[in-house]
């Protein structure tokens, strides 16, 4: 095998989330802190607003995620930029970086409404498809579960929505064959992925050797987690979505693999090693958060997460995504407060972990066993689908 | 070589990101005359995989193996 191979074909879903659930109860095990990016989103977005001159003080939500110093000193910054570097180096190796400009206008109000729903909900429910789904379930924090129904469904109501004639668009179709372009035969962005590789991994052996081991955790953790996602096109919102536009189920399977070899991990490093799960409010706002991220993700095509790897890629639409997923965290933690949100939705939830209801045995068993079911279920829709479009094709 | 279909239809999904390249493939294939070809061309680096997979699960054959053009995929699909 080539050393360029392994940067000129994506990598099979299944194995790459299994590495990433790994790698994430890893994180878990050396930090104490899970793979997340929307409360550094919401961070950022108060961060905009204190340069436009907004006084915070007193904001409820910033206080609850921490908004102090900058994104550069916090390990939940690094692994926000360690994604977006990881990845970027992954398209410039395979030489795939390209600008691609979206053909119809409506895929930009789309995408600017899509994020910003899914900023919003995914802040209510405290977790996006990391915290609340992908990290969340392997934390035995009860809201994952509560969150996973709830943007199941969200995810339904949201392809109803795209597969309207209004909001799909048409496609450029042409008569008879259109002779193609030649390709690029530039070898440049290899070298600049090598370049940049080289200079973040200088930053991050810098983070060690100068005593700061938690950001140089969280960079280090960010670039691998963006290599993973870009290098399997790992699509949190397309387990779900294409679950129920088109019964692929291949993202789905692979995501509840990952989560329960991650839970198997955690499990033994909360009941070997005394670690304290990361564990969320339990809320009325995790239903009607999950529900309207779960809409915002399938209109913005993408979550928070895999708009990092495709802005990465050159695809300009998720510069609006993730706009959108900062107004839509930002608008939250004003509503929180402002607009009493959190009376509304929030005050009268519990923080409730598996574990500490169940014990280890018992929390560990529940999560296998809802995956299990999970994964049952997404077998059915799978085959149901397939056998619709069939019977369909055939008549 | 020269016994080769021609593509009775472009599909120029260029730009567009996921779902819509399989969506939009899919339909296509729908409305066309079995035996016809579709030439696909797309950059939307999830649809190198999933238009593929999504065709031949629904038992379209390809006319011939995809082309890695550059930073864009071709695909012939035949209806």
């Amino acid at each position: 095998m080539r050393l360029r191979e392994p940067f000129h074909h994506y990598w099979r879903p299944l194995p790459t989330l299994m590495l990433a659930g790994v790698l994430s109860a890893l994180y878990f095990v050396l930090t104490g802190t899970v793979w997340a990016v929307t409360g550094e989103f919401t961070r950022l977005g108060g961060h905009v607003l204190h340069w436009l001159g907004v006084d915070t003080t007193g904001w409820a939500y910033f206080d609850l995620v921490k908004l102090q110093g900058s994104s550069f000193e916090r390990s939940d910054g690094w692994i926000v930029w360690g994604m977006f570097v990881g990845a970027l180096v992954m398209v410039l190796l395979a030489n795939n970086f390209k600008i691609r400009m979206p053909q119809q206008r409506r895929r930009w109000a789309q995408a600017l409404l899509g994020g910003v729903l899914a900023g919003f909900g995914a802040r209510l429910a405290m977790g996006c498809n990391l915290a609340a789904f992908f990290t969340g379930v392997p934390q035995f924090s009860l809201h994952a579960w509560f969150f996973v129904v709830a943007s199941a469904l969200g995810t339904l109501l949201g392809t109803r929505l795209i597969r309207q004639r209004w909001w799909k668009g048409k496609p450029t179709l042409i008569k008879g064959g259109l002779k193609p372009e030649a390709p690029a035969t530039s070898r440049t962005q290899p070298v600049f992925g090598y370049v940049l590789a080289a200079v973040y991994l200088a930053l991050v052996a810098y983070f060690f050797m100068s005593g700061q081991a938690r950001l140089g955790l969280g960079a280090l953790f960010g670039a691998l987690f963006g290599i993973l996602i870009e290098r399997g096109q790992i699509c949190f919102t397309s387990a779900f979505r294409d679950l129920w536009v088109m019964g692929r189920a291949v993202m789905a399977k692979a995501i509840i693999a990952g989560m329960a070899i991650s839970a198997v991990i955690t499990v033994y490093a909360i009941a070997g090693q005394g670690l304290h799960p990361i564990t969320q409010l339990t809320a009325p706002g995790t239903l009607v958060g999950g529900l309207i991220f779960g809409l915002g993700i399938v209109m913005a095509t993408s979550c928070e997460t895999g708009m990092m790897f495709r802005m990465m890629e050159g695809q300009v639409l998720y510069v609006a995504v993730f706009a959108g997923n900062i107004v839509g965290a930002t608008l939250l933690a004003y509503a929180w407060d402002h607009l009493d949100v959190y009376d509304l939705l929030m005050a009268g939830g519990e923080k409730i972990n598996l574990v500490g209801k169940l014990g280890p045995g018992g929390a560990i068993g529940f999560t296998l066993g809802l995956l299990a079911l999970l994964y049952l279920f997404t077998l059915a829709v799978e085959k149901r689908h397939l056998a619709r479009s069939l019977a369909a094709l055939r008549a | 070589m020269s016994t080769e279909l021609e593509p009775a239809y472009t599909l120029d999904l260029r730009g567009e990101s996921c779902p819509y390249p399989v969506i939009y493939t899919l339909e296509t294939l729908e409305g066309m005359e079995a035996g016809q070809l579709l030439h696909v061309i797309t950059d939307c680096p999830s649809s190198f995989r999933n238009v593929p997979e999504e065709v031949q699960r629904r038992g379209y054959r390809f006319a011939r193996d995809p082309v890695k053009n550059g930073r864009e995929f071709l695909f012939y699909i035949v209806a």
